[in-house]
């Protein structure tokens, strides 16, 4: 009698009842290669399970723990803050089409009710020459930010440079935006869109335990936080820029 | 109310380690599986009303992260297009062991197949649902666990087999 390799395997997982299982064993008993091919499958079976049997010992990530007990500021790997404009949640394949309607992750939208202070708190708004300020209630880029935003090329900065500039792109909006990373007490990333006359700071994120990223143009994304990636992801309207569209977009203001 | 929650949260701490290995088996390193993680809790939090207490939680929660995972690959081409995968090579310098390089292949092998196979695979392999459970949390008909099961194994066997208790 001929057994259908699925119905070895649903033996093979204890899923026959007790008919069916009677029926295929005593087809074992007449087939030894029935045996092998049960084996088989069994085999396969241990061998993916202890493939990630190790995962349960592992210790559970702090954050994990945070987010159950419902932690305010449980954000996935990074603090984050979306800035300016309340943030629109919506599904990520109905991409609002105008720049007042920057659409963001679902968990963005959550994290976006951490205070701006808990992330920027260290020295980007409180040393004598803040990177981020407040303008008509929006933060915007001041200083070295600023600086590094309007004239800094990512395919020519220096490594040492305080702000390194990431991708930048142009977003679904018309508008050019530029992701950035900040030196200080911690590494803050973030993304800075060019509004009239000001770098529109509109998503901040720490990383715990960043390390700096050197200047390198694929590495400066690659090293972004989750957040930022993200919101790049969901706001760019086509390719990032590369180096000669970048420098141009430079000489041309970032219009 | 405030005990409800709280014996919710009891619980999901004491499946957080089986949530994060589903979790491992869907993404390709830990620390998306981390984030996956993460998001299911905070959307299972959120909507601790669509939850009827005489089910199960661990199979809500693997089905909050299932879906959470379909809406993160969705952009997951294009994320692929703009970074370039740093973490591709994570799991690599450490490959000292026989029972790591175990891992690593069957890894390897788990992401060659279609999506809706792996969360069978996962769900049934290394979970240990039974298919009329895997099929609850994947909202498709017994059946349909039963065939994605027999060609995911049938793919993972071409991969893996032959090192043991394969056939000749």
């Amino acid at each position: 009698m001929s057994i259908p390799d699925e119905k070895l395997m649903a033996y093979a997982d204890g899923e026959l009842d007790a008919v069916e299982r009677a029926q295929v064993e005593a087809a074992i008993d007449a087939d030894p290669s029935l045996a092998r091919r049960v084996e088989k499958h069994r085999a396969l079976r241990s061998k993916v399970s202890s493939a990630y049997a190790s995962v349960l010992d592992e210790p559970v990530p702090e954050r994990l723990l945070n987010a159950v007990r419902g932690a305010p500021a449980a954000a996935r790997d990074d603090r984050v803050v979306a800035t300016g404009r309340a943030p629109v949640a919506r599904s990520r394949d109905r991409m609002g089409t105008r720049a007042a309607s920057w659409s963001w992750p679902q968990w963005l939208a959550i994290a976006a009710s951490v205070a701006v202070g808990v992330v920027v708190g260290r020295g980007v708004l409180t040393s004598p020459r803040p990177s981020i300020g407040t303008e008509s209630g929006k933060l915007v880029a001041q200083a070295a930010l600023d600086d590094a935003l309007t004239n800094q090329l990512a395919s020519e900065q220096s490594r040492s440079a305080p702000v390194q500039i990431g991708v930048s792109f142009r977003a679904k909006g018309g508008e050019l935006c530029r992701t950035f990373s900040i030196r200080q007490a911690d590494t803050l990333s973030g993304v800075a869109c060019r509004e009239a006359s000001s770098w529109s700071v509109r998503v901040l994120a720490r990383a715990e335990g960043a390390q700096t990223q050197p200047g390198n143009y694929q590495q400066a994304g690659s090293g972004m936080p989750a957040a930022v990636r993200a919101a790049v992801e969901a706001q760019i309207a086509d390719e990032p820029l590369d180096a000669a569209a970048e420098m141009a977009a430079q000489k041309n203001g970032w219009k | 109310m405030g005990h409800a929650l709280e014996a919710v949260q009891r619980q999901l701490v004491e499946i957080l380690p089986r949530l994060r290995r589903f979790a491992r088996t869907l993404t390709r390193n830990s620390h998306d599986a981390d984030d996956l993680v993460q998001l299911a809790v905070e959307r299972a939090l959120s909507r601790l009303d669509q939850w009827r207490p005489d089910s199960r939680l661990d199979s809500w929660m693997f089905g909050i992260i299932r879906n959470a995972w379909i809406d993160e690959t969705r952009a997951q081409k294009r994320r692929n297009r703009l970074f370039t995968v740093a973490e591709a090579g994570e799991n690599v310098a450490d490959a000292a062991s026989e029972a790591h390089i175990q891992r690593l292949s069957v890894e390897a092998a788990l992401a060659q197949l279609p999506e809706e196979q792996r969360m069978v695979v996962a769900l049934v392999l290394v979970e240990g649902y039974a298919y009329k459970e895997a099929a609850a949390v994947l909202e498709v008909p017994i059946g349909t666990v039963t065939s994605r099961l027999a060609r995911a194994r049938e793919t993972l066997e071409a991969l893996l087999g032959g090192a043991e208790g394969g056939l000749p």
